[in-house]
């Protein structure tokens, strides 16, 4: 690990906040907001430099997202990075002069002065980004899913470890304030123990264009690009974005919603840092195209002790259960229109089941999970001041965030398996101590792809 | 699909011009194993785009059917058909798939010597280096740690990180990681500069 001087201190900024507020570290509840600093604007000496590798359509909406922290000085973004030089050229527009730009994000993890990384590149860099920014030293938050393969998850887990920095992987949907609803529900056994979860979505896209290979445009450096990818020609339907129709890279809904979906399941069930024991999946493939990834799917992981069953289904649109209508006079302190209706999960307790739709940037309980009150002795669960927040927080007091890499490793296994499963058409048995598939070679294998040189864990 | 899938039947709707027929069929590819693997190729090096893909795919399915556990006497002949397909006269696009496809199912005894040899080859050395780093043997390894006392030029340092992946010891200074070594400039220049 590259030792650096920091600006920021990490787990030394204690604590000392935390319990002059009277409040401990890692109990479940709301942090307040001034055991994040000195009340109103950050000096400068706390502001944390933060640098963007991959400033497209998402990572942009990342650097948007920490706008109020920048506002409030407590961070500031210093350098953006992509591949792509018209969308640098974007984001620098954006982001203004003061952040430097560049092609390689290496440099960006060279730079003493830079605290913190936002990763929001296609999801086969994950891994490799992750890994090297924990082993410069950096805190990280890193789109979900977390990883590609079981071997990036491990080594993801262990560089942050070694490194003692702050990790929040990008599963926002924890952080809403109606999964706080959610999991309090859950956690206070409204409907009883639960013993099944069916997370649903609609299906994965197919590509009916037929496209063949081609040269890169101009502005696009196609090696960087594909990274740790074997080689391939370039193809128009590899990026930008639809890279999460690829199984090697985004892995089809499964891996792009499944890791909100099932995120919220395994918080909300208190499984975090669990894993199944078996994981079935079958499913239908695109016809054509260089899209692989599921198009209809059904997933089946069981769990064991606690026993429960998790289904994932991708499923045409019209068997998609339907969304609830909330009325106007349910639309205010903050609760909207249900925006994204075609996924979430239902929830089978022993004594009635609840549901929620969403799970990533919205997350939306039915009405009975937010009417509930907490009663008098009930157990209140953490509630997230916001996914960057709660990652802000992490860096500052060392506490551990609502998405860190390893719970984030953990649901993109899930993901990983799901489509491993799929793609070997038979089941897998898994064993959560060892973090590997057991009793199937060739799978086993295939918990990792080796990386093309130099873009390597 | 509802008819026994032959040989014959694989190959005609392989290259059907209805992608549904081409797609049921290189799903149900698996069981029809070694004998379909010579054809596949070939409708993948001269078949018309899409169906070179269904190709490819027809072949994959094969490849992990006879991958499942308990099914050696099945996935030796597919190996034996593969290692076919690695000559200098065949296209690299297949060759490359080939060589991730023998990462899956291949090993050192039986495939490791092919594996090796395409090390020399600058357009599919990279493939072959990954295949060798995946297949879990002591005959992969001693490969690799030949082919990095034998193959010259910054390929080594490639071969290198291979044997560090399966814990050999690599000589750090003869060898340096370069993996955080910055090497593409931007032609940007921050907004208003």
């Amino acid at each position: 690990m590259t030792k650096q001087n920091r600006k920021v201190p990490r787990r030394t900024f204690l604590k000392t906040a935390g319990a002059a507020a009277g409040v401990a570290i890692g109990t479940p509840q709301l942090i307040p907001a001034h055991a994040l600093a000195a009340p109103g604007r950050t000096g400068a000496n706390g502001r944390i430099n933060v640098g963007h590798i991959g400033m497209g359509g998402r990572a942009r909406g990342l650097y948007r997202e920490l706008a109020p922290l920048r506002e409030s000085g407590d961070c500031q973004s210093v350098a953006v990075c992509d591949v792509d030089e018209t969308r640098l050229a974007q984001a620098s527009q954006e982001v203004g002069p003061q952040a430097a730009v560049y092609r390689d994000y290496r440099y960006i993890l060279q730079r003493k002065d830079i605290d913190a990384v936002v990763i929001g590149t296609p999801d086969h860099w994950h891994g490799v980004q992750f890994v090297h920014a924990a082993e410069c030293g950096k805190h990280i938050y890193c789109e979900k899913p977390a990883c590609c393969t079981i071997e990036e998850s491990r080594a993801m887990v262990a560089a942050a470890k070694a490194a003692g920095i702050a990790s929040q992987i990008g599963s926002q949907g924890r952080s809403q304030p109606e999964a706080y609803l959610m999991h309090r529900y859950l956690a206070n056994g409204v409907i009883g123990k639960v013993g099944r979860v069916e997370c649903f979505h609609y299906p994965s896209p197919e590509d009916k264009t037929e496209t063949p290979d081609s040269d890169p445009p101009p502005q696009l450096d196609w090696d960087l690009w594909l990274g740790p990818l074997r080689w391939r020609p370039y193809n128009a339907r590899y990026l930008h974005g639809v890279f999460r129709w690829m199984l090697e890279s985004g892995g089809g809904q499964i891996r792009d919603r499944g890791a909100h979906v099932m995120s919220c399941a395994m918080h909300w069930m208190g499984a975090d840092g669990t894993g199944p024991v078996t994981v079935e999946a079958t499913g239908t493939s695109p016809t054509k195209g260089v899209w692989d990834s599921a198009v209809l799917m059904d997933v089946k992981y069981t769990f064991e002790n606690p026993d429960w069953v998790m289904t994932w289904t991708q499923m045409p649109n019209e068997e998609l259960p339907p969304a609830e209508e909330r009325t106007p006079d349910e639309l205010i302190d903050g609760v909207t229109r249900i925006s994204r209706p075609g996924y979430g999960a239902i929830y089978y307790g022993e004594g009635g089941k609840c549901m929620h739709w969403g799970g990533d940037g919205g997350t939306w309980a039915e009405r009975k999970v937010r009417q509930w009150q907490l009663p008098a002795g009930g157990k209140d669960v953490y509630k997230s001041p916001g996914h960057m927040q709660d990652w802000l927080l992490g860096i500052r007091t060392g506490k551990r965030c609502i998405m860190d890499i390893e719970w984030g490793a953990g649901v993109a296994n899930l993901t990983i398996l799901g489509n491993l499963s799929f793609i070997l058409k038979r089941k897998l048995r898994w064993d959560q101590s060892k973090m590997e598939i057991v009793g199937d070679e060739e799978a086993r294998r295939m918990m990792s792809t080796p990386q093309r040189y130099p873009y390597y864990l | 699909m509802d008819e026994e899938l032959t040989l014959d039947l694989l190959i005609a709707k392989i290259q059907d011009p209805d992608d549904k027929i081409r797609a049921a069929a290189w799903d149900a590819a698996g069981p029809v194993g070694a004998a379909a693997v010579a054809p596949l190729a070939k409708v993948m090096a001269e078949g018309e785009l899409e169906i070179s893909r269904a190709a490819k795919r027809a072949l994959w399915a094969i490849v992990r059917y006879v991958g499942r556990p308990g099914a050696d006497e099945e996935k030796k002949p597919v190996i034996g058909e593969l290692l076919k397909l690695l000559g200098d006269d065949r296209p690299v696009a297949v060759r490359r798939e080939v060589v991730w496809m023998l990462s899956e199912i291949g090993c050192g005894s039986c495939s490791g010597e092919v594996l090796a040899k395409l090390l020399r080859n600058e357009k599919l050395r990279e493939d072959a280096r990954c295949a060798l780093e995946r297949i879990p043997d002591e005959e992969t390894t001693k490969l690799l740690v030949d082919a990095l006392e034998s193959i010259p030029g910054d390929f080594r340092l490639a071969l290198a990180h291979s044997l560090r992946v399966r814990g050999v010891e690599v000589d750090e200074k003869r060898y340096p990681c370069q993996k955080l070594a910055p090497t593409r400039q931007t032609q940007v220049k921050p907004a208003g500069a």
